[in-house]
């Protein structure tokens, strides 16, 4: 821990090393992002407002749907919204509302763990290989090469063609080359804080690999790291509706909002809310994190700029200024 | 650049070597005899007569070790013969080419109509960056990338064939049946091509050649034409070859609603069908297709950026 003496600010009345308190004096990445979140775009405001609803929602959802999703009423078939459906039925008699919540529990959480899957991988792999260099930069980067370019669904239909569909199929298949676009970010901005001069520092004070690894290069390329994780999240929520649209996903009796608007189709012209509404909530879902993500992006860009101290006066360790849209997030 | 071209071809080699065992062992995965699995999908019986089914094993050499059968199908692949599929009794290699020339169209298309609305906006919204325009063109384009094809795709089936009747609602048989598959399909990538042009027109008006061209009394509109536009399309360029790589098999979702007989629909019906040769050669195709176009890409990058040549070793 003694690198942490190296942030105190040389303005500080100084004390005995031994006596200084290291974790006070260190900039908290967390305390740095949530301050810096004060400072917010509007995109993101939007954004954050939105998925805070939709989460909401989607917690409460036990408590909260106002009737059981499976529940049918076939006297009652592809009735419009009214008073005790407020979002009408489906082709079964279903209350529309609670299917989309509870098929939005399903969406959102597949979608979660392969982003949180590909993030931690494609981190601490991309942190690797900058870090390193050497052999595993380079069986990591033709890696993710080649796999960058194989499109979700059709690894997809690969994986389901070897061990049929399931929850484990349909997660693989989201993660095998989800974890690439983080793996790139990662190591350009490892490359680039590796010419940090608290690297250097930490270096020469004999810390080990892998604590300038998770304590200096991880940290400090997080916003970055962020921005774009809010950005696939989009991307996986579409893909894990576009597999179960295709019934390849999520499995009856489960069902999820690519399924419903699957279930939707033949009574799109007599009902077509039935296939309007959960479309609509992916959209929504996906809108609500690419506007957090970009807003994000921004923010960090304009703050690189700004940004000379970090929080309580100290010389921050310096985050890599690279953002996910220019790193080519749009892929 | 010899050095860069022998890496990324080895790097394939090896890529295509390990998808074509994946591929070889499908009919291999799961329980089950592959014989029986084969037999199964070609006469749709499910009881078996159990001298057929040992009559195909022996006929397609399933008794031999697997490594020696590996080899024969791996040589068989390289000429382009992937057998016959199951369901049709079609070679392969005849409906591997149509497919592919139409999702080859289809992604075109929809890439087109993506570039033809994605650079005036991104170039609009980078000349007035935090403006009133350039936050609507970034909230569209945050739309845009956000809205699942497979919801657009329907709801433009809805209004534009079925309530208005001007467009056919699938098929695929001239001009008028790619409207709307393209349309839909063009979204995502119209939102993404967007992004990338503004933020890398905003970067390149940055620049100090475009103030030293402004100095010079160029108007505005031409250092956007000789210097901003050449040296802001390199990322749109490179994005436009990965969108073309994803979409030839990926593009799944549209091709099965708009009934279009393209790569990605094959691959689906395939898999539902448990075709198996139809898949591996289909696989084999989309993959191989998808790292080529992307090595391509790569090498084009460097030429027409000699400042990061360097840098790709």
């Amino acid at each position: 821990m003694a690198n942490s003496t190296l942030t105190t600010p040389p303005t500080r009345k100084r004390e005995p090393w031994h006596l200084s308190a290291p974790p006070s004096h260190r900039p908290n990445i967390f305390l740095a992002t949530v301050r810096n979140l004060l400072h917010r775009h509007w995109t993101f405001e939007v954004g954050a407002a939105l998925l805070l609803f939709v989460l909401l929602v989607l917690v409460l959802t036990p408590w909260i749907a106002p009737h059981d999703p499976a529940n049918q009423d076939l006297a009652n078939r592809l009735a419009g919204p009214s008073a005790d459906h407020w979002l009408g039925t489906d082709h079964l008699g279903r209350d529309v509302l609670s299917r989309l919540m509870w098929g939005g529990r399903f969406s959102v959480t597949i979608a979660g763990i392969t982003l949180v899957i590909c993030v931690v991988s494609g981190t601490i792999l991309g942190a690797l290989a900058g870090r390193r260099g050497g052999w595993i930069d380079e069986v990591v980067m033709r890696t993710v090469d080649v796999l960058v370019c194989f499109p979700d669904v059709v690894i997809a239909l690969f994986l389901i063609a070897l061990f049929g569909t399931g929850y484990g199929t349909l997660i693989a298949a989201l993660s095998i080359a989800g974890w690439t676009p983080f793996a790139r970010l990662m190591r350009g901005l490892a490359l680039e804080i590796n010419a940090k001069e608290y690297i250097e520092a930490a270096e020469i004070l004999g810390s080990p690999k892998w604590f300038i690894l998770f304590r200096h290069v991880i940290p400090n390329a997080l916003p970055p790291v962020a921005a774009m994780s809010f950005l696939r999240f989009g991307h996986k929520l579409i893909t894990v509706g576009a597999l179960s649209y295709l019934s390849l996903g999520v499995q009856p009796p489960d069902s999820d909002w690519g399924a419903m608007l699957l279930d939707a189709q033949p009574y799109m012209e007599r009902a077509p809310w039935v296939g309007i509404l959960p479309g609509a909530a992916i959209f929504i879902t996906a809108l609500s994190v690419t506007m957090i993500g970009q807003g994000l992006d921004v923010q960090k860009k304009r703050r690189t700029t700004a940004r000379t101290t970090g929080p309580s006066g100290a010389p921050a360790e310096e985050p890599a200024s690279r953002t996910a849209i220019e790193e080519g997030e749009a892929l | 650049m010899l050095i860069f071209l022998i890496r990324r071809t080895l790097v394939l080699v090896i890529t295509l070597l390990i998808v074509s065992v994946l591929a070889f062992l499908i009919p291999y995965a799961g329980e089950g005899d592959p014989a029986r699995k084969i037999l199964r999908a070609r006469v749709n019986d499910p009881a078996l007569d159990q001298s057929q089914v040992d009559a195909l094993t022996k006929e397609l050499g399933l008794d031999r070790p697997i490594y020696e059968q590996y080899f024969e199908w791996l040589g068989n692949t390289m000429t382009g013969d992937f057998g016959f599929s199951y369901t049709s009794r079609v070679p392969v290699s005849e409906m591997v080419a149509p497919a592919l020339s139409v999702s080859i169209s289809l992604a075109l298309a929809a890439l087109l109509l993506a570039l033809v609305f994605a650079l005036p906006l991104g170039i609009v919204a980078a000349t007035r960056r935090g403006g009133k325009i350039d936050n609507v063109i970034t909230f569209l384009s945050q739309s845009a990338v956000s809205a699942p094809e497979y919801w657009v795709g329907p709801v433009l089936v809805l209004i534009f064939a079925k309530h208005l009747g001007w467009l056919p609602s699938g098929g695929w048989s001239g001009l008028a049946y790619i409207v709307m598959p393209a349309l839909a399909l063009s979204l995502r990538p119209m939102g993404y091509f967007t992004q990338v042009t503004r933020a890398a027109m905003t970067e390149v008006l940055a620049a100090p050649y475009i103030t030293a061209a402004r100095s010079r009394g160029l108007s505005f509109p031409k250092t956007l034409a000789r210097h901003g536009m050449r040296n802001s399309m390199l990322p749109v360029m490179t994005l436009f070859s990965f969108w073309f790589a994803g979409l030839l098999g990926g593009s799944v979702v549209i091709e099965v609603i708009f009934n279009i007989p393209g790569m990605g629909r094959l691959l689906y019906t395939s898999v539902l069908n448990n075709d198996v040769p139809v898949i591996q050669g289909g696989m084999m195709w989309i993959l191989t297709l998808a790292v080529v176009i992307n090595t391509i890409t790569d090498l084009l990058y460097g030429v027409l950026n000699p400042a990061i040549r360097v840098t790709h070793g």
